[in-house]
């Protein structure tokens, strides 16, 4: 359902649902992402990672690696030292804690780069890459937000594992208008870790030219951004970087900036000279490349009786890992977390801790938080004082008629519309028919559920962060009569080659077939920040209308000239020039444009030859977006499975350039919001070892998991040139809290659902039956078999089964124990006590204790044990004991034979 | 994400395959489809010196019906045994669970026998084929020998198979007429393995159930068939069935485990109810009070 009202700027092209010029080629393969790109002489790069989230680097030994045939090189931190390489935020900061692309005597994550191998091809980069020996002091890694706050330092050399904290803990005059309101709400809310999973990988390959030039294939958000982030952290002039990123499969956020592995990579190629290429794979982008979200708010709102805001406070942690993308509290959280809203006052609390695992990057709406925590909220507080979710919106949404007003953040309010949206969504569904049949499904045992969310959204922004400022388009008309346009916006999937041509065919008059949009390119073109922020439609499309301006008015004034007549009679339409009243004046754009560059000497006096102009624009400081959602689940009483069965947006992004577009934006974000409800989950277990490392288990939503949306548009011109709203970010956004309060309202009957993503049938379950269905500790006590699978080691010895030796030997007593496992040794401790023909006893490691029974047959032990963590699987021991030593092999199902070391403990 | 080094072998013959897991000593791995292998092999999870890809046998793919059986040659793609009309008659909950395994996409790949040989607890074409009574014939240059599946599972990817043995047919005994088909699961999403999954047959003769194959997969380390409800259910008319009696016995045969994507109890608590619909919609059973 589509009805896109069309603004009052809707054109030929703006508005219009043209098809994506640049489908054709990528829907049959011709687009050229980093690993399309091959080079003559081109090796490739494999990283040594770590195995262990926290430790000390006590050796590093690479000729085992070196001597493989086919190795070029193993560089550590000390070899790519000389760059005094700072790795910068995304504002192009210097970070809060040293980072350096390689470990540099202590690893800090599992995954943590130690050393990147050289190689003819990645087979032998990998294969290398599992000799290269390094021996680890491993230490008791802090993993989750509540071990950050007791455990040790996740760098030594700070004061304390708070990345950054603002706000007041605590607030004299909020805890008054509390303790006297008629009805305070209080919830916690915690979102889980996510992944960004864009389908193309993080991927470089770097040329290195003579001594001052580099050419660097990246997948990356802006090739601009990108240069410059480069030039700046190796000290180097930006003139001689070119960085090209043709085509790029999606990133949300997670390539906003090259980071460590991209930075080590081109690193090695100064130093090496040789075009080098590294291409993430799957299990290094689940596990080494930055995540996002993870993160927890406790928010406390006062309300009076009819359900109009008071005050509240918010406390918000968020985890930074070890190396985030740029320390972060997530100050937008708190900034936007009642600015719709009529909240009269308001305090808060807002951290950011390091954590022994990978860091933090941005994902969509990094600031969602305050969506979630929110929206979830009001539902509570509707159902706590008894009034409808809706109604208790109406009451506090900011509507237009409430504006111009200031947030108490100061962020100025002109022309937001969520109220305006949810009225919109309203008249799209009936509520009350609705309520009639989810009372009837109940008498039947279905539970629907309905829920909505509101929100509004910073787009756009341009003010307090420099790189942020401003995009330029620079727009030629070429001899052809043909227009190319470079832009500082870059594509990862967003469409920006059509939505800009559109923009500038509009602008100009031109066939938007005529128009070719160029931003692959560092060496073309002026600096942006690309696909940031939603920021392209606003900043991108406005400095095209200005640029197309400029270049339609000196047309104009060219033909004007030549045609002898008035620059106010010519107009261009469709690609040709028209003289109102003189038909016979009409011309091709060619025909102007080869004078324009051909003849010089017959364009006016003083003008500049040629047919091309240039804008840098500014957009306005904020540009801000609105919407309202709702959608209908079903919930399975019998399974806890939620089937969504409508779900219905409502937005206001300003003039649409492209509504087929915009619709394609909010459809991707939603996609992502179900996955991060109901599927999506980065977890780790005590030792900071990743538990979901392959697509099995980090569970993206899949087509059958999203419904058909549907779309209205309200459609708000906004103070930007253009009237555009950004639109990029929105749906991972209201997403969540439409989900989590339309599941809410389906279980309310039996309870309150906990405010925990992801949401799976378990714990639904778990309020549908009101008992814990929690796993037991004892069954999933982790012992030491492989879990997370970085791919390193050399094949485990096949080991023939040690032969039976009749001789009394003393077996009962400790025994400290050393298991050879595809990620590295793994040290326990064993307890074994005899009895006859039988043995039994404890495996013991930090991560816990497991008891285990066997059977012995002369100095020679053998056991089962069935292990369901990390994977499930029964070791199978046998093991033979020669005075004070121990020596056999663990059968490890499907992953083959581990050797297994001891001595007497 | 590449393996590391294998020696790549495609025998013509099972002799000759058979002859290369011999010489191999345990250190080759068998390729049929490659849909669990390939993932291994690239996580460096598994790391043979050598690579036997048998799908190059003709006679592992045969199908034939005889001898009140029908037998399955271990590289049919799981398509082809959807596809295939004389499996789809004799074994309706075969082809149905094959329908559940994977994607469209990796069906076309994915054998039957790769499936059966690795032995994931939590797949559809073991445990139906537990349930509906097949044995696998294992041959090695030591011979031939025959194993119920009942025998043939020990624990997760842990199985009778060893290492110089090829799984060369898996057989199915034929169920009479009258026999009811069963077969449901619960997955996070289609495709997925199944948080858990219940399958298998019950033949009803002269107004009694005169045999019952009844299984779990997701429930535990191996393919569980729930021994106790087969009992229960054998003799009985199948209009006095108490279907939530026979879900409580069928679950007392599971060992279901905490893993990322489900508890133990969630797996009980959901496999009895979809165990007790299951029968109650398949045979004409009582529903409890």
């Amino acid at each position: 359902m589509n009805d896109a009202q069309h603004p009052p700027q809707a054109g030929r092209y703006i508005g219009q649902r043209v098809e994506r010029k640049e489908d054709a080629r990528l829907l049959t393969g011709r687009g050229v992402y980093v690993d399309d790109v091959s080079l003559p002489g081109m090796l490739h790069v494999a990283f040594v990672r770590s195995p262990i989230a926290r430790g000390r680097i006590r050796s590093l030994d690479a000729s085992p690696a070196l001597a493989l045939p086919g190795v070029y090189a193993v560089y550590t931190a000390q070899d790519l030292a000389r760059f005094k390489i700072d790795m910068l935020s995304f504002f192009l900061a210097a970070p809060a804690v040293q980072i350096t692309p390689l470990a540099s005597g202590r690893v800090a994550y599992v995954g943590d780069p130690v050393a990147l191998v050289i190689a003819q091809n990645r087979y032998i980069a990998e294969d290398a890459a599992g000799l290269v020996q390094v021996d680890y002091e491993e230490e008791t890694p802090v993993v989750g937000i509540d071990a950050a706050r007791e455990g040790a330092l996740v760098h030594p050399d700070s004061d304390s594992n708070i990345a950054v904290a603002m706000g007041e803990e605590h607030d004299e005059a909020i805890e008054a208008l509390l303790a006297q309101a008629p009805h305070v709400v209080s919830t916690t809310v915690h979102h889980q870790r996510v992944a960004q999973s864009p389908i193309e990988t993080r991927g470089v390959v770097v040329a290195k030219h003579g001594e001052g030039e580099l050419t660097v294939y990246l997948a990356c958000q802006s090739p601009q951004m990108a240069a410059r982030y480069i030039a700046q952290a190796f000290g180097l002039p930006p003139t001689g970087i070119r960085v090209i990123s043709k085509d790029v499969g999606g990133s949300f956020g997670l390539k906003v900036q090259p980071w460590r592995e991209e930075i080590a990579v081109i690193a090695a190629g100064l130093i090496f000279g040789r075009p080098l290429k590294w291409i993430e794979d799957r299990l290094e982008n689940l596990t080494a490349s930055n995540q996002a979200r993870d993160q927890q708010m406790r928010i406390r709102a006062a309300f009076d009786n009819e359900g109009r805001m008071l005050a509240a406070h918010s406390d918000y942690d968020l985890d930074n890992g070890a190396y985030p993308h740029g320390a972060d509290c997530n100050i937008a959280v708190s900034m936007f977390l009642w600015a719709a809203y009529k909240m009269p006052q308001f305090n808060f609390y807002t951290k950011g801790w390091f954590t022994n695992t990978v860091g933090l990057a941005a994902y969509r709406g990094p600031w969602a938080m305050e969506s979630l925590a929110r929206e979830t909220l009001l539902d509570i507080a509707a159902r706590q004082i008894g009034i409808d979710p809706i109604e208790i919106r109406r009451r506090n949404l900011v509507y237009k008629a409430d504006q111009p007003r200031t947030t108490p953040f100061g962020i100025p309010l002109e022309d937001i519309t969520p109220a305006e949206c949810l009225e919109l969504l309203l008249q799209k569904f009936d509520v009350a028919a609705f309520r009639a049949e989810q009372a009837q499904a109940r008498k039947q045992g279905r539970y629907l559920g309905l829920g909505f969310a509101a929100y509004i959204e910073p787009t756009a922004g341009s003010a307090g962060i420099s790189v942020l400022a401003s995009d330029v388009a620079q727009i030629r008309i070429e001899p052809t009569g043909k227009v190319s346009a470079v832009l500082s916006t870059h594509s990862q999937g967003h469409g920006t080659q059509t939505t800009m041509a559109q923009v500038i065919a509009e602008t100009l008059g031109v066939p938007l077939a005529d128009v070719s949009v160029h931003e692959d390119d560092s060496s073309r073109g002026g600096f942006g920040a690309g696909a940031s922020g939603s920021r392209q439609a606003v900043a991108g499309g406005g400095a095209s209308i200005k640029a197309a301006e400029l270049l339609r008015d000196k047309l104009r004034r060219v033909a004007a000239h030549l045609l002898e007549t008035d620059a106010q009679r010519v107009r261009i339409e469709n690609g040709r020039i028209l003289v109102d009243g003189e038909p016979e004046k009409s011309r091709s754009l060619r025909e102007i444009a080869e004078v324009a560059y051909g003849e010089p000497e017959r364009l006016p006096e003083g003008m500049e030859a040629g047919l091309e102009a240039q804008y840098r624009y500014r957009p306005p400081p904020l540009t801000l977006s609105s919407a309202a959602h709702l959608c209908v689940v079903d919930v399975s009483a019998d399974t806890g499975f939620v089937k969504i069965l409508r779900w219905i947006s409502s937005e206001d992004c300003g003039v649409m350039i492209n509504p087929a577009v915009v619709e394609g934006q909010i459809a991707g974000g939603l996609a992502q919001a179900i996955g991060t409800v109901l599927l999506e989950h980065v977890s780790f277990d005590a030792r900071g070892n990743p538990t979901a490392v392959t697509y099995k288990d980090y569970m993206l939503p899949a087509i059958s998991d999203v419904p058909d949306f549907e779309y209205h548009h309200l459609c708000t011109p906004s103070q930007s040139v253009g009237g555009f709203r950004g639109v990029g970010e929105g749906g991972c956004i209201v997403g969540p809290p439409t989900l989590v309060n339309a599941i809410a309202d389906a279980l309310s009957p039996f309870g309150a659902i906990p405010l925990d993503l992801p949401l799976t049938p378990s714990k639904l379950l778990e309020v549908i039956e009101g008992r814990s269905m929690a796993p037991r500790p004892a069954e999933s006590a982790p012992v030491p078999v492989p879990s997370a699978p970085v791919p390193s080691a050399a094949p485990a010895p096949v080991l023939e089964a040690p032969p039976v030796i009749a001789t009394q030997t003393r077996i009962d007593g400790i025994w400290k124990l050393v298991l050879a496992t595809p990620i590295g040794p793994q040290k326990f401790n064993g307890n074994f006590v005899t009895d006859g023909d039988k043995v039994s006893g404890t495996l013991d490691s930090d991560m816990g204790s497991q008891a285990f029974s066997g059977v012995v047959e002369g100095n020679r032990l053998r056991w089962d044990l069935k292990v369901t963590k990390p994977v499930s699987v029964t070791l199978k021991y046998d093991v033979l004991i020669e005075g004070d030593k121990l020596s056999g092999k663990v059968k490890m199902g499907i992953f083959g034979n581990a050797k297994l070391t001891g001595e007497r403990g | 994400m590449k393996p590391a080094a294998f020696d790549y072998y495609a025998p013509s013959s099972i002799e000759e395959a058979c002859r290369l897991l011999s010489e191999a000593g345990g250190g080759a791995t068998v390729l049929a489809g490659g849909q669990t292998l390939m993932p291994l092999l690239a996580l460096r999870m598994s790391q043979p010196f050598i690579v036997v890809d048998i799908t190059r046998i003709a006679a592992l793919k045969t199908v034939t019906r005889g001898d009140g059986c029908t037998r399955i040659g271990p590289t049919l793609r799981q398509n082809e045994l959807i596809a295939h009309a004389e499996i789809g008659r004799a074994l309706p909950s075969l082809v149905t669970a094959a329908r559940h395994v994977g994607h469209h996409q990796t069906r076309n790949r994915g054998t039957v026998g790769g499936s059966i040989a690795l032995g994931e607890p939590a797949a559809e074409l073991p445990a139906t084929a537990l349930a509906l009574g097949a044995s696998v014939e294992l041959r090695s240059l030591r011979g031939t020998r025959r194993v119920p599946l009942q025998d043939f599972y020990f624990g997760p990817y842990a199985t009778a198979l060893e290492p110089d043995e090829l799984l060369v047919g898996i057989e199915f005994p034929d169920w009479p007429a009258g026999t009811s088909w069963l077969f449901r699961e619960i997955a996070q999403r289609p495709g997925d393995f199944a948080l858990v999954g219940f399958s298998g047959a019950v033949t009803v003769q002269d107004g009694r159930i005169s045999r019952a194959g009844l299984a779990w997969f997701g429930m535990g380390p191996t393919p569980i068939r729930a021994r106790q409800a087969e009992a229960a259910l054998l003799n009985q008319n199948p209009e006095q069935i108490d279907a939530q009696a026979i879900a409580q016995l069928a679950i007392a045969d599971t060992a279901p485990f905490d893993d990322h994507h489900a508890s133990a109890e969630y797996r009980r608590t959901v496999g009895r109810r979809l165990c007790a619909k299951l029968l109650s919609e398949t045979l004409p059973a009582r529903q409890a009070a």
